[in-house]
């Protein structure tokens, strides 16, 4: 099967996404996200050509940017640090990492200048104790599937919510595999409940993973002292 | 790139369960059969139908297939726990969507799955193919629905693909690793569906 990774990928989020993927998944990685995901994400655009996007539309995006700025930062975070050892945690953070640092990309891509800023985090520890993230991936991953599906009915462009709803899904994925990992039930309802827009904010500011500016949390002394 | 909607798992299962022999009708002429005379061709309220009809046959056939499963394909330990939890969320499925329909709802079709419920193997491979079918099914009719037939798919096609990804899970197979997922049309599904033979009457 030949694949063309430069005609498909010509802002190179994906290449970038898959050299963030471990060697032995690679391949598999690019092959299935060129196969299926790669074309799903590379259509996400928020307008169609000649008509502005909706306010609604754009709202949508910023807020599931944050969402998708939160889990990526959390599994990256983790992984950078590597405190986590279980085989729980490392896969987690290798695979979700990876695909939610997609996510990012194209939403950016899809909103471009009127894409929100990155915010700050501090996850207080939480990515270098085993239990406290797994806890934590859970309710990230259950968060994020109630939070695309709220939005989904309010989305005006039909492009857009071929995307959402192809992450939507993904979502629900990840979801489950933790839940599995961890010993919790993947699926616990014949039916998920969607959560709205101020359920959800309301949620992540109570986490306070989101914070005003960058903590300095190193324990290092500092190299230059003046 | 003739596959590329297709997930390599998924196209290979149906293609090796290709089992379609005496007796297999389409899903196809199953929904023509069923479908209702409501008059109101082309509204909004005429597609939803239609579109809620094809869910019901797809969750009418899921639920089935565990339940017969759940009787003839000796599963135990982790295999079993998945079936009779998935069993009763596709029961709670068919619910919802006949009580959505109402007088418009369809016939439950007879189905019959031969070598898929003989064995533990067979079932998780079916299961996989049939949960993967599923989310890309309900994910290919986002666009084409109401806005509250919209709100109520997305509440079920989130626990499919959870029920996908732990299936997955358990068979070692990587439960999500692709940014996306892929969403198939109509046509692309029944398709599948009745290269299974699976569908009966």
């Amino acid at each position: 099967m030949h694949l063309d990774l430069d005609q498909l990928d010509r802002d190179g989020a994906l290449r970038e996404t898959a050299a963030g993927v471990p060697r032995e998944t690679r391949k598999d990685f690019l092959l299935g996200t060129l196969a299926g995901g790669g074309a799903a994400l590379a259509a996400l655009v928020l307008a169609e050509p000649g008509r502005a996007a909706s306010k609604t539309d754009v709202e949508i995006l910023n807020y599931a940017l944050t969402l998708e700025y939160l889990q990526a930062a959390f599994y990256t975070e983790a992984e950078r640090r590597g405190a986590l050892r279980t085989h729980v945690a490392r896969e987690t953070t290798r695979v979700l990492g990876a695909v939610e640092r997609a996510h990012v990309r194209a939403l950016r891509d899809a909103l471009g200048s009127a894409a929100v800023a990155k915010p700050f985090f501090d996850f207080g520890g939480v990515t270098e104790n085993e239990n406290a993230f797994i806890k934590t991936a859970v309710a990230f991953e259950d968060l994020g599937t109630a939070a695309y599906k709220g939005q989904a009915y309010r989305i005006d462009s039909p492009a857009l919510l071929a995307a959402a709803v192809s992450i939507h899904s993904v979502e629900a994925r990840h979801a489950a595999w933790i839940r599995y990992l961890a010993g919790a039930p993947p699926a616990s309802s014949a039916f998920d409940e969607p959560k709205s827009m101020p359920e959800v904010r309301r949620l992540v500011a109570s986490t306070g993973f989101i914070v005003q500016r960058p903590s300095t949390q190193s324990q290092e002394a500092p190299r230059f002292t003046g | 790139m003739a596959n590329r909607t297709d997930t390599p798992a998924s196209r290979g299962r149906f293609l090796r369960l290709g089992v379609a022999g005496a007796g297999a009708v389409t899903l196809g002429s199953v929904l023509a059969a069923g479908a209702p005379r409501l008059g109101l061709s082309g509204t909004s309220q005429a597609r939803d139908v239609e579109i809620l009809n094809y869910a019901l046959v797809l969750e009418e056939l899921t639920a089935a297939f565990y339940r017969r499963a759940l009787v003839r394909a000796g599963l135990s330990g982790e295999l079993h726990d998945f079936a009779q939890v998935a069993a009763g969320h596709e029961r709670e499925h068919v619910a919802l969507l006949r009580k959505a329909l109402g007088p418009n709802a369809r016939k439950v079709p007879r189905f019959a799955f031969g070598k898929a419920v003989s064995n533990p193997q067979q079932f998780a491979a079916t299961a996989i193919a049939l949960e993967e079918l599923a989310v890309a099914a309900y994910n290919g009719q986002a666009g084409n629905v109401s806005k509250p037939v919209l709100k109520a798919a997305a509440g079920i096609v989130s626990v499919d693909a959870r029920h996908a990804a732990w299936i997955r899970a358990i068979q070692d197979k990587r439960p999500a690793s692709q940014a996306t997922d892929v969403a198939k049309t109509r046509r692309q599904v029944l398709r599948e569906v009745d290269r299974t033979g699976f569908v009966r009457s």
